[in-house]
């Protein structure tokens, strides 16, 4: 990890795109309470009314008064949505009407009882799915909510008060509250207000009073709402601690570092050292050392789940390669600067051999070394393999060799011991142990060396087939023998070990460069990649399938042309997940493990450009740590690979798309040229024509070209709009200018209604494109005055709350047609029985120049008739003290000029 | 007084040689950017209408070139309504600009407008309407009334008066007014509007045109 104190970038990042999308959502306001009450519609309402007195756009979703008069009061004044009437059997039941509550788009939207289930019909089950769309439609809501309906404290809740609350809220969407707001009473006032029938009313608060109004369920209740909130606030604190804390995520200089062994201890002393680093607020690291000791599937997996869990944790996860782990793992921890080494307390103290806790601690030095009694973890999941005391079935033929050599040697020298004397057969067997270690395992040899020694001993030392040694010189000989050889077959074996690692690793290495080479260097990437895949076929021993991410940056439902073997439907499931999550996912880790393959992200720096996933032939039981790595490293090339050639594509895509562009351009200009052309030329005759051009029929062609006129104009910013050429000029524009500059545009058709303009006073200026602005404003009053009857107001309103412009033109005319208020901003659209002389096209520019500044544009009745069209912006409003009369000195010399 | 017509479609350049001879303009026609300047290094009209959709060339690229040797009154005549065209135009020397379809009675009244700022460049005063600005003394009078301003906004007036009926951009006047440091404020510009619309109380329009500039008109003339 990093020793200097930045901030962590993906931290950074995670914080400003959940701020991005913050920002586009609503924010959602939860009112909590501990039963029902407690006055949380009351406090609702309270802050419904003080938001309105703000300027703000209040709607009243739903609002459940149970009678209560206090609350009834409070409703007055607000606008009420009429709920929807769902036929359901022979009755009719009423609910909240969500479509037409998005479609209001109020500022701030009021929804009773989140944990509510909704009528059979409606759109969503439950009342919070309804909460949730609502947010991600950009509106702010405020809800009521009682504690006992929150997931997480059903359980506690039941065991409290006996009660099974069937309507719960899921936690996450709590987690989403901007605020969450308790109202708190005492019990006493509580029970005070059922028994005045504040709460329930007449029978119904008898039977609430002895069943769930218990005074220690309240109490009960009480705390858990508290507590909830606490914890909340907590939460809030830390995070405020968290963001302050950003440029230096790391309190103090030190490092932990826990050493991961392929043992069920392991997983507790990784838990451990993440609890201690945590308070210390520092890195750790997570170190295994690779022995020269074969390692059992059991103990693979044990590993595999150690340093998994320990990634999972937020360790980095070494790798270290060496015999004596006391010392690699000092070697390690000097290496990284580690301050503190985490190791596990033997439960058992063998007499004669020193545990890795004592030679670790003999070793260390200046660095703390904390043994910790490990707590045996999940044992592995496969079936328990014994220790095997005696030989695997691969041994058993080493031990043969062994023998055999030993006994065919044995029978050379007899031959040959007259002749060369007793001494020669010794190094003849040092040699043959030599030779034979390079091929055999420890064991084996050790049981060779062993052999050797009593063969020579019994059949060329004299006394002759006896073990007894006659003299001191031959005593010392055997023993020197003995130790010889021992040694040199260690050191062979040894040799033979790490040459093995090497030789993989170097296997390894090499895949990888071929990998690199074969994908990267290909003219064909297709066939690159499939060249890419059989190497690492060849190296993991597995089938892959490489799905590579769309340009929509969606995984498609096929994998790439070039993978050995196509994974089903449910296969690419598992693939999604691991995109989704950019976590290793199937066969061998703790997500989705029944699938047949396993899945890796490809992930680069920036994006994640798809997954792999391998199916590992044979019946393998675990994915080892070494073939991981590797499989990760193959991923790494695979997703560079990939990223660049997503680059390329993408560079040259710009290069078509401008052109494109640029010819799109070029056709507007000339189609308005041509179109253009003879208007003007008709208009300029018509007005040169003096007196003449009184002529009714002159009057026509005026009329008809004014018409035309209009039509081309639409139809030239609908193609531009629909090429996206539209790119908004944003500058700073004031609200007055715009609406009167609207007005103006709107045209004649405007001059034989009364307009009123009703702009709030301190409305600031607000940083939009005024033009675009304009013409889609100028487009609704246009419609506006088209189809109302004339001398009918029209009226133009200007609002602003938070960052948000609310544009409003009402007129007095026959309304929208109902069903249609949305269809009305479609292209060509007439409404039933419209005047003639309209294009159809006046409010879908409208629309898609208010959407091209980042805008959106409703429609809808007026209950008291006639047509309400909105524009409801997200724009900067300029602070009000920048007057630019900043510069007098400048000015007074500009002022000469 | 000559006009010079530079446009490549012969049914507008008629109209138009229609509606400008009878207001006793001299008219020469060019059809093509290239035999308009020629036409213009020739004949030194008094005022030269361009289109900017030519055969040969950009008309901007006409304008351009034109700029470099003579200061002549400009008007664009185009089909090209977007706001970053005019404005192009504009700052690159063009004194105003109509679109086409246009009304010749506008197109006219501009003509006059933008060749009538090159008479009175040199005087102490600037008169438009009811408004008068004495250059030296720094007063300004609105139908015989001083008005008190403030130095930013005699500055901005100036600069709109100087011009009085011809678009001036944001830009010119943020230039013109606040120096360096004025470029991007447009909200300089919209305050700034705002107060002389206050003082000048109706007597002289100062128009917004979106996206491109601000113009003082007298409503009466």
């Amino acid at each position: 990890m990093n020793d200097d104190h930045r901030p962590d970038p993906d931290a950074l990042l995670a914080q400003v795109q959940r701020e991005e999308i913050e920002e586009k959502r609503g924010r959602l306001y939860i009112i909590l309470g501990m039963c029902p009450g407690v006055g949380k519609t009351y406090a609702m309402l309270l802050l419904a009314r003080q938001r309105q007195n703000d300027g703000l756009k209040v709607l009243v979703g739903v609002v459940e008064t149970h009678g209560r008069k206090e609350t009834a009061v409070l409703l007055e004044n607000l606008t009420i949505l009429p709920r929807q009437q769902i036929a359901h059997g022979d009755h009719t039941l009423e609910e909240f009407d969500l479509d037409t509550a998005i479609q209001r788009r109020p500022d701030l939207l009021l929804v009773d009882e989140l944990a509510h289930t909704n009528a059979p019909g409606s759109r969503h089950l439950k009342r919070y799915q309804d909460v949730l769309e609502l947010l991600d439609a950009g509106i702010d809501v405020v809800t009521t909510l009682n504690v006992q309906h929150i997931e997480s404290q059903v359980d506690i809740v039941r065991q409290v008060t006996g009660v099974a609350v069937q309507e719960t809220v899921p936690d996450s969407l709590l987690d989403r509250a901007h605020e969450i707001q308790l109202v708190d009473l005492s019990v006493e006032k509580l029970m005070g207000r059922l028994t005045e029938g504040k709460v329930y009313l007449g029978e119904r608060a008898q039977a609430a009073a002895e069943g769930f109004f218990r005074e220690g369920n309240l109490t009960a209740l009480r705390e858990l709402a508290l507590r909830f909130t606490a914890e909340r606030v907590d939460r809030d604190l830390e995070d405020i601690r968290k963001a302050r804390r950003i440029s230096s995520p790391w309190k103090t200089n030190a490092r932990l570092m826990v050493g991961v062994g392929p043992t069920p201890y392991s997983e507790s002393l990784i838990r451990w050292t993440r609890r201690a680093s945590g308070r210390h607020g520092c890195p750790w690291l997570a170190v295994w050392v690779e022995g020269t000791q074969p390692v059992s599937a059991q103990e693979q997996d044990l590993l595999a789940r150690g340093l998994g869990l320990a990634r999972r944790l937020g360790a980095e996860v070494v790798h270290a390669m060496g015999d004596d782990v006391a010392a690699t793992l000092l070697e390690v921890a000097r290496d990284r600067n580690v301050s503190q080494i985490v190791v596990g307390k033997a439960d058992r103290r063998s007499r004669w051999q020193a545990t890795l806790a004592d030679r670790v601690i003999a070793g260390s030095g200046d660095i703390d070394v904390c043994v910790v009694r490990p707590v045996i973890g999940r044992p592995s999941n496969l079936p328990e393999q014994k220790r095997r005391k005696f030989a695997a079935p691969g041994q058993v033929r080493e031990y043969g060799i062994a023998l055999g050599i030993v006994v065919v040697l044995t029978g050379v020298c007899w031959q040959l011991e007259p002749v060369v004397g007793y001494t020669v057969p010794a190094l003849v067997y040092l040699l043959a142990i030599l030779l034979t270690a390079f091929q055999i395992s420890r064991l084996p040899m050790i049981f060779m060396a062993g052999l050797s020694a009593l063969a020579w001993n019994f059949f060329f030392i004299t006394p002759k087939f006896t073990f007894e040694v006659g003299s001191l010189q031959d005593m010392i000989l055997l023993v020197i023998f003995f130790a010889v050889a021992l040694s040199m077959g260690q050191l062979t074996t040894r040799l033979r070990v790490r040459e093995i690692a090497e030789r993989r690793r170097q296997l390894e290495t090499d895949a990888l460069l071929r990998v690199t080479q074969s994908a990267a260097l290909s003219p064909e990437t297709g066939k690159g990649l499939a060249e890419a895949l059989k190497i690492i076929n060849s190296v993991i021993a597995s089938d892959t399938a490489l799905v590579v991410r769309e340009l929509d940056r969606t995984l498609p439902a096929q994998a790439h042309e070039a993978s050995t073997w196509q994974p089903l439907a449910h296969e690419l499931g598992v693939a999604n997940w691991a995109y989704a999550n950019k976590q290793i996912a199937g066969r061998f880790t703790d997500t989705l493990p029944q699938a047949d393959a396993t899945w890796f992200p490809l992930q680069t720096a920036t994006s994640v450009m798809g997954v792999l996933g391998l199916r590992l032939s044979g019946n393998t039981a675990a994915l080892d740590f070494n073939r991981r790595q590797a499989v990760e490293a193959f991923s790494l090339q695979l997703a560079l690979v990939l990223e660049k050639e997503h680059f390329i594509h993408a560079v040259s895509q710009a290069e078509v798309l401008e052109k494109s562009e640029r010819l799109r351009r070029n056709l507007l200009d000339s189609v308005s040229h041509e179109l253009k052309t003879p208007l003007a030329v008709i208009r300029a005759s018509i007005e040169g024509m003096g007196e003449s051009a009184a002529n009714p029929y002159v009057v026509e062609i005026d009329t008809a070209t004014k018409r035309l006129q209009r039509l081309v104009d639409g139809l030239l910013q609908m193609t531009r709009l629909e090429s996206q050429v539209v790119e908004p000029q944003l500058e700073w524009c004031d609200v007055n200018e715009l609406l009167e500059g609207a007005v103006k545009a709107a045209g004649d058709a405007m001059g034989s209604h009364p307009v009123k303009i009703d702009i709030a006073s301190d409305i600031p200026l607000i940083q939009t494109d005024q033009a675009l602005l304009l013409q889609a404003l100028a487009n609704i009053l246009h419609n506006s005055a088209v189809y109302s009857p004339v001398q009918s107001a029209i009226e133009l309103t200007a609002r602003h709350a938070g960052q948000r412009l609310r544009l409003t033109v009402r007129d007095y005319g026959p309304g929208l047609p109902p069903g249609e208020e949305s269809r009305v901003f479609g292209k060509f659209y007439r409404a039933a029985g419209a005047p003639a002389g309209g294009t159809g096209l006046g409010l879908s520019i409208a629309r898609g120049f208010v959407q091209a500044l980042g805008g959106d544009i409703a429609g809808w009745n007026d209950p008291d008739g006639g047509a309400v069209f909105e524009i409801l912006l997200k724009a900067e409003f300029l602070a009000q003290d920048d007057d630019g009369a900043c510069f007098p000195t400048e000015i007074a010399q500009a002022a000469q000029v | 007084m000559t006009a010079l017509i530079i446009d490549d479609e012969i049914q507008i350049r008629r109209l138009l040689r229609l509606a400008l001879e009878s207001r006793n303009y001299t008219v020469r026609e060019a059809e093509s950017g290239r035999l308009g300047l020629q036409e213009a290094a020739f004949h030194r009209p008094e005022v030269v209408l361009l289109d900017l959709g030519l055969p040969d060339m950009d008309g901007l690229e006409v304008l351009k070139n034109l700029r470099e040797w003579s200061d002549v009154p400009v008007l664009i005549l185009s089909v090209r309504d977007q706001e970053n065209v005019k404005v192009a135009a504009l700052e690159n020397g063009a004194d105003d600009y109509v679109t086409k379809p246009f009304s010749t009675a506008e197109l006219v009244a501009r003509l006059a407008v933008i060749q009538r700022r090159r008479h009175g460049n040199d005087a102490p005063e600037i008169v438009t309407g009811t408004l008068r600005i004495c250059l030296d003394s720094h007063e300004v009078f609105l139908a015989g009334e001083m008005l008190r301003m403030t130095p930013t906004e005699y500055a901005f007036l100036c600069a709109l008066a100087r011009h009085a009926g011809k678009i001036v951009t944001q830009r010119q006047l943020l230039r013109e007014v606040w120096g360096q440091q004025g470029d991007g404020q447009t909200h300089y510009l919209r305050v700034y509007a705002n107060h002389l619309r206050k003082k000048l109380g109706g007597k002289l329009i100062i128009q917004n045109e979106p996206g491109i500039g601000y113009r003082l008109l007298d409503p009466v003339g």
